[in-house]
């Protein structure tokens, strides 16, 4: 029946009314439809009623007719409330000046937090922020999108691999990636590469420097592979490099090897007993059996219960030792499976001593003896395998002698 | 004439089973304790004071006496009277 929010954006006052005929004037207001409510009876030939300022112009004329007079008590709602505002221009002034600073305060950049940073200096990349306008008490409405302050941003870092731009409120993140350095390969004087043994070159590729030797060439130990002064000679226009290069050369071993044919191995019998300790500090007290049997061969596992909270161990605890017997057995080989074997061993032999990458191309058994219950063989490899060596040109040779780093 | 009228709205109410307020113009009054008063279809106030309201009917008068009675609204036909109501009574002109 009441628009409670419609009255007081309208205004709505309360009016006293002194007059005798206060009943025929609510019943003429009502008939006009104006609208009035918390009607009250104050005193004979006094009433109070509420009503909307609007509705108050069209009662005056019924006032008239009814002779009544009308004496306005309390003022309420919008209009009136902003009459007051007026009044106090300072207050309301002040108010929207406060309201207006918080909002130019929080948009405003206050802090630029930098993260990530190692090897760059924080105070290094606030620069760079600031170069793009990322900076202490810029707007935050002059600010580009974080996307392209960072990929300006990036171009003012060299060292970064990645930034990252957060604005948080009235802080700015930026998150700092910085490139991994690469190993960068010590500064390299002038060198040779030359043979490390005696072998027949299998291939050659040189990155820097110029390839003395051919595919096939027998070559001895410490020859000069790839030498590390180019240019020409004849005209002594030479220069000194860091020779580097793959150089892959055939190496001849033998390998001497003798594996017996009979073999004693071990296995278990399946008998075993539980030696029961207690520990107790650094000692082992031995509880049971009292007596056991003591095998020839035996092999002994142990199991420790010791209760530890928080990385304390308690003292005291218990061990269970299980020693299970063993028996030899001996096994007789055929010179035939002897041999395999000494091959096998003869061909890691090899590869160890040919060092890592070292294929085997050729294997050959010169020579098989069987004596004294073993099985000696003799054979021979052909390894191809890095012969490589880097060698520092330490005289510097006259360009007239170009033959003195040849011959070392 | 107005004989046969009434005649006729007593058979409506009594066949369609029309609520009589309807059909006879007489107040219809909602009250909530004593604390408030909703009463519909009259036709003016004819005195109103902290103790008692007159309001006019189609025939006679309603009477509402009571202590610190406000009238908290008022339409044409329905007013909403708030306060201590201790009677109600109908007068025949």
């Amino acid at each position: 029946m009441r628009n409670m929010l419609k009255e007081w954006i309208e205004g709505h006052i309360t009016v006293t009314i002194r007059g005798k005929r206060f009943e025929r004037l609510i019943n003429l207001a009502v008939r006009e439809g104006i609208h009035i409510w918390n009607i009250v009876r104050v005193q004979e030939e006094v009433g109070r009623l509420d009503i909307l300022i609007s509705d108050y112009f069209r009662l005056r004329p019924l006032l008239r007719q009814t002779g009544c007079r009308a004496h306005v008590e309390r003022r309420e709602g919008l209009p009136f409330w902003l009459i007051r505002v007026r009044n106090r221009a300072g207050f309301a002034i002040g108010i929207f000046a406060f309201l207006i600073g918080l909002y130019m305060l929080s948009s405003v950049i206050w802090k630029v937090d930098v993260q990530g940073t190692h090897m760059i200096s924080e105070y290094e990349v606030k620069q760079a922020a600031e170069k793009v306008g990322l900076k202490r008490g810029a707007f935050k409405m002059n600010l580009k999108e974080p996307m392209v302050i960072q990929r300006e941003m990036l171009t003012h870092l060299p060292e970064a691999s990645w930034v990252g731009v957060e604005i948080e409120g009235t802080r700015a993140i930026v998150q700092v990636v910085e490139k991994e350095e690469g190993v960068k390969k010590p500064a390299q004087g002038p060198k040779n590469i030359v043979a490390r043994k005696k072998a027949v070159i299998h291939s050659i590729f040189a990155d820097s420097g110029k390839t003395m030797v051919k595919v096939n060439q027998f070559v001895n130990k410490g020859q000069v592979l790839i030498s590390g002064i180019i240019g020409n000679e004849e005209m002594q226009r030479t220069s000194m490099v860091s020779a580097g290069g793959k150089v892959k050369g055939e190496v001849w071993y033998v390998s001497n090897v003798s594996v017996p044919l009979k073999q004693t191995r071990y296995i278990y019998t399946g008998a075993s007993v539980n030696h029961q300790y207690l520990i107790a500090g650094d000692y082992a007290v031995h509880l049971w059996p009292f007596k056991a049997e003591v095998y020839k061969k035996a092999e002994t596992s142990e199991r420790r219960i010791q209760p530890s909270l928080f990385g304390i161990t308690s003292p005291l605890g218990w061990k269970t030792e299980t020693i299970h017997e063993m028996s030899p057995q001996v096994k007789s080989v055929t010179r035939d499976e002897a041999t395999d074997t000494a091959r096998k061993f003869a061909q890691q032999d090899i590869l160890k001593r040919a060092g890592k990458d070292a294929t085997i191309k050729e294997e050959k058994v010169l020579h098989v003896k069987e004596e004294n219950g073993k099985v000696t063989l003799s054979i021979h490899y052909a390894v191809i395998e890095d012969i490589a060596m880097e060698q520092p040109i330490v005289n510097i040779p006259a360009p007239d002698k170009p033959d003195a780093t040849k011959s070392n | 004439m107005k004989r046969w009228s009434r005649r006729l709205h007593r058979l409506a109410v009594g066949v369609l089973d029309l609520p009589q307020d309807v059909v006879l113009e007489v107040p219809r009054i909602t009250m909530i304790g004593h604390l408030q008063m909703y009463i519909e279809n009259h036709r003016g106030v004819l005195s109103f004071s902290e103790k008692e309201l007159r309001l006019l009917l189609t025939k006679g008068q309603l009477i509402v006496s009571g202590e610190q009675l406000v009238i908290r609204a008022i339409l044409k036909e329905e007013v909403l009277l708030e306060g201590r109501v201790s009677g109600v009574k109908f007068v025949d002109q």
